[in-house]
């Protein structure tokens, strides 16, 4: 691929960006604004070519919000997941694959780094250099055909396995929640029991059902499972883990929680859309603190970007490429999402998800017994409750966020929220009238397919 | 020469509705179940009718049950959330709570989606994924505790544990009882078919508990009468084929009748609405926890993932059956969307070929548009294995 095919950033706005903030990261070290510039101009389009596309509609290419620097950070922090994360594990950090839309902190707490499903498919990614948008996709989809013959062809979550088992990607444990949002995922764990690889170690945590945080013995019961989950990975990473390393880790992962929750209020609030479908996610997403495999670098990053928002929400600044008026989605489902370049040309944007921010905007209380706290609020996650309760909870977002419609998109193969999809659809039009529409979507090459996009088109049309 | 209490047996599941229609009218409460770790004796001590919601075969509810669901759910959920649409299975009918487990999560889902738009009574068991921990267990019995407590406000009693203990005598018996009468149908010259005992298992989801273990005491002293001394043993080329995977409710006999029809005899199972789920059931303590953990400890459901494949109990328990029933061949049943037993379809092979076992999966729905193409391959198994069969014992000759 030849250089010109790749877009770049405007050497005139690197002045601008180098007067940013620093990325600090967990284990004291920083990249200031400069090396972020050095790296995403000079760097990584060569290694990474993939992501300077110039297809329109390429899910993975970069924001164009360029004068948004978390839009950059983000970036940065996606493409040297690779460098990071190796760097990291060899200096003693293990290394856990989790589930996505679950919170955190215990596998920090303990020393660990935890990677979502997204997460381990970045870090995998950034092993393999040079490659184009399509040759990143065929080598994606090789990979993942790798798992489906080794488990089944009917499954939509693997747990990793293609890269775990198959890719030689060094996960040192896969323990994530078990719960109902993904069923996939605890047979995705057993199944890494016939693979090569004998020194992954396994565990699900176990996310009792129906009624959860209101009964004490379950509670208790998840409480066990991220005591035992802690101590696994203290000894991995060679320390006892303490309660107070706990409490310490959940005060840290309340302010990313409180924070998300903040700019969330805030981009709503505002008459224009102040960034991007995509820019919005990642914000968002940030409060979670795992989708770069370091809570401190996303939380210095959703600091400098909640400052950015205000003002631009402030000063009634909107995103480039959004209309003045779009219609707004509220998405709803399993772990995917329409592609945010389409849903903008035709006039929308995408304002939230319920994935991820069900956990993102839960928060954990901070005085007494930290387990039990955060069993507590896991347990409490509104998309893990009965359906008129995560319906009543979907309708305030819809709400806070104005939506003028929802989608519901679960992925070719979910067993669990495709069966939830028409129940809270239902429900969403019975208590709101705002109107809903569910899709499934099959994995695909860089882009959705038209089938799909010409769907949420009418809808958004319809609107 | 056919077994008299069959027929019998037969007519009176032909009357069971009618009869389950009246004891309502005079006030007795049915509670439909379904599920893996499910303990029935606990329904039964409080003075309710169980039975089993195990219902298949049907593609056009399966497709009815997709519209509430989804087309992603099982073909067996699927079905059970169209039968409750459509209301006119007439053991359906006469459900006036229903009792779902947590060991499946699209078992979970369906009783989220019949409570929500069928307004039905549904009471879950939540079942622990770890389920082999301590801290599993105890979770597990308060969660029978919970579930007990809940029937209870439905019947307006407490549990006395002194009918608990008759309930688990009662159905101790009757699962010593179907043990005793399946080796019959593996047996050389048998007397019984598996097919025949297979029915004969799922008869006692439905019937009445007592009358039900009675009907089974006749049955097998019949089967004595019949044939004094069974012994199971390979006899010539017979193609015998076990069964293993996703469940075959009743409704759903297409692989069944294949199998046979291909000339395959079928000598075991460890299907959960076959023999599995009555062995290995023991209760050490009368309390609803006690006969809860009874349960979690048989040989588990595939949906509880196990992370450790040497000590898999699972697998070990089809070894010890393929053995004991001397099996020539595993079909390798896998309902679509079936994520307990497909997810670990290649793997069980794996595990059985380093036993030299042959097996061959057969992946399905209740659609009759396969049949052919499942006929070809059976067929093909079968001649296979009775090929194998055949040469092996040239060998020993």
């Amino acid at each position: 691929m030849v250089k010109t095919d790749l877009y770049e950033y405007p050497p005139e706005l690197r002045e601008e960006f180098e007067a940013t903030e620093a990325i600090q990261f967990r284990d004291g070290s920083s990249a200031t604004a400069a090396d972020v510039w050095h790296f995403m101009t000079e760097i990584a389009p060569k290694r990474y070519p993939f992501a300077y596309t110039q297809k329109k509609y390429a899910g993975v290419r970069l924001s164009r919000d360029i004068h948004l620097p978390s839009a950059i950070k983000n970036h940065y922090l996606l493409l040297t997941m690779n460098d990071r994360i190796t760097r990291s594990r060899e200096n003693g950090a293990p290394v856990i694959f989790v589930q996505g839309g679950q919170s955190v902190d215990p596998y920090y707490a303990a020393g660990g780094i935890a990677l979502r499903p997204a997460s381990v498919g970045l870090w995998a990614r950034g092993r393999h250099e040079g490659l184009g948008l399509n040759e990143e996709v065929v080598r994606q989809h090789k990979q993942k055909e790798k798992a489906y013959h080794a488990i089944s062809f009917e499954a939509c979550q693997t747990a990793g396995y293609e890269n775990i088992q198959e890719g030689g990607l060094p996960i040192d444990m896969v323990a994530p929640f078990t719960c109902l949002r993904c069923s996939d995922i605890s047979y995705g764990v057993e199944a890494h029991r016939h693979g090569p690889n004998k020194a992954v170690k396994l565990m699900n945590i176990d996310y009792p059902m129906r009624h959860q945080a209101d009964k004490t013995w379950a509670v208790e019961y998840f409480a066990q499972n991220l005591r035992r989950l802690t101590s696994e990975i203290g000894k991995l990473a060679g320390r006892e883990v303490t309660d107070a390393d706990l409490s310490k880790e959940i005060r840290l992962h309340n302010e990313g929680r409180r924070l998300a929750i903040e700019t969330a209020e805030l981009w709503w609030s505002a008459d224009l859309p102040p960034t991007n479908g995509v820019d919005r996610r990642s914000l968002y997403q940030m409060g979670g603190m795992e989708v770069h495999g370091d809570p401190s670098a996303s939380l210095t990053v959703l600091r400098e970007s909640h400052a950015y928002i205000k003002e631009r929400v402030n000063k009634g600044i909107k995103a480039e490429g959004v209309v003045d008026k779009p219609i707004r989605l509220f998405v709803c489902g399993s772990c995917v999402f329409p592609n945010d370049f389409r849903i903008e040309e035709a006039g929308a944007i995408i304002v939230g998800q319920d994935n991820h921010w069900s956990d993102i905007s839960t928060l954990v209380e901070e005085d007494g017994d930290p387990y039990q706290n955060l069993a507590h609020a896991i347990l409490s996650y509104p998309y893990e409750q009965s359906v008129e309760v995560r319906a009543a909870w979907t309708i305030e977002q819809l709400k806070k966020s104005r939506a003028d419609g929802v989608l519901f998109l679960y992925q070719w193969g979910c067993n669990t929220q495709s069966a939830i999809a028409r129940m809270l659809c239902d429900t969403i039009k019975r208590d709101t009238g705002i109107p809903t529409m569910i899709i499934e979507q099959h994995e695909g090459g860089s882009e959705q397919s038209e089938q799909l996009l010409n769907r949420v088109n009418a809808f958004i049309e319809m609107l | 020469m056919p077994i008299k209490t069959l027929e019998v047996i037969r007519k009176r599941l032909e009357e069971r509705p009618a009869e389950l229609r009246k004891l309502r009218e005079s006030g007795q409460k049915v509670v439909g179940w379904t599920g893996y770790n499910v303990p029935e004796e606990i329904i039964y001590a409080l003075g309710f009718i169980p039975i089993r919601i195990a219902i298949g075969g049907d593609d056009r509810l399966v497709e009815v049950g997709g519209r509430y669901a989804s087309s992603k759910n099982c073909v067996f959920i699927r079905e059970i959330v169209g039968v409750f649409s459509e209301n006119e299975d007439p053991y359906i009918q006469q459900t006036d709570i229903l009792a779902f487990d947590a060991t499946c999560l699209q078992n979970f889902r369906a009783a989220e989606v019949i409570e929500y738009y069928f307004k039905k009574d549904v009471i879950v068991l939540g079942v622990p994924r770890n389920f082999y921990w301590e801290e599993g267990k105890e979770y597990f019995g308060k969660e029978a505790d919970e579930f007990a407590r809940l029937l209870e406000e439905r019947a307006g009693v407490a549990l006395d544990l002194a009918k608990l203990g008759e309930s688990v005598a009662l159905y101790n018996d009757i699962r010593k009882t179907l043990k005793s009468i399946y080796t019959f149908q593996a047996a050389k010259d048998n007397v019984i078919s598996w097919v025949e005992v297979f029915d004969l298992i799922q008869a006692g989801d439905l019937l009445d508990k007592k009358e039900y273990l009675s009907l089974l005491h006749e049955t097998l002293a019949e089967l004595r009468a019949l044939q004094h001394n069974p012994i199971i043993e390979v006899d010539g080329s017979e193609g015998r084929i076990f069964i293993s995977g996703s469940l075959i409710p009743r409704g759903d006999r297409k692989l069944i009748s294949i199998i046979t029809s291909v000339g395959g005899r079928i000598v075991g199972d460890d299907i959960w609405t076959g023999i599995l789920p009555h062995l290995d059931l023991e209760i050490k303590e009368i309390s609803p926890a006690g006969v809860a953990l009874g349960y979690l400890n048989r040989t588990p459901h595939a949906a509880l993932p196990y992370l450790d494949l040497e000590s898999d109990r699972r697998l070990k328990k089809l070894h010890e059956l393929l053995g004991e029933f001397k099996a020539q061949g595993v079909i390798y049943h896998t309902l679509r969307y079936c994520d307990p037993f497909t997810f670990k379809a290649k793997e069980t092979k794996d595990v059985l070929a380093k036993s030299d076992i042959p097996v061959l999966e057969i992946h399905t729905e209740y659609a009759g548009s396969d049949y052919e193409a499942l006929r070809t391959r059976l067929e093909a198994f079968v001649e296979m294995i009775k090929i194998k069969a055949e040469s092996a014992a040239e060998v020993i000759v």
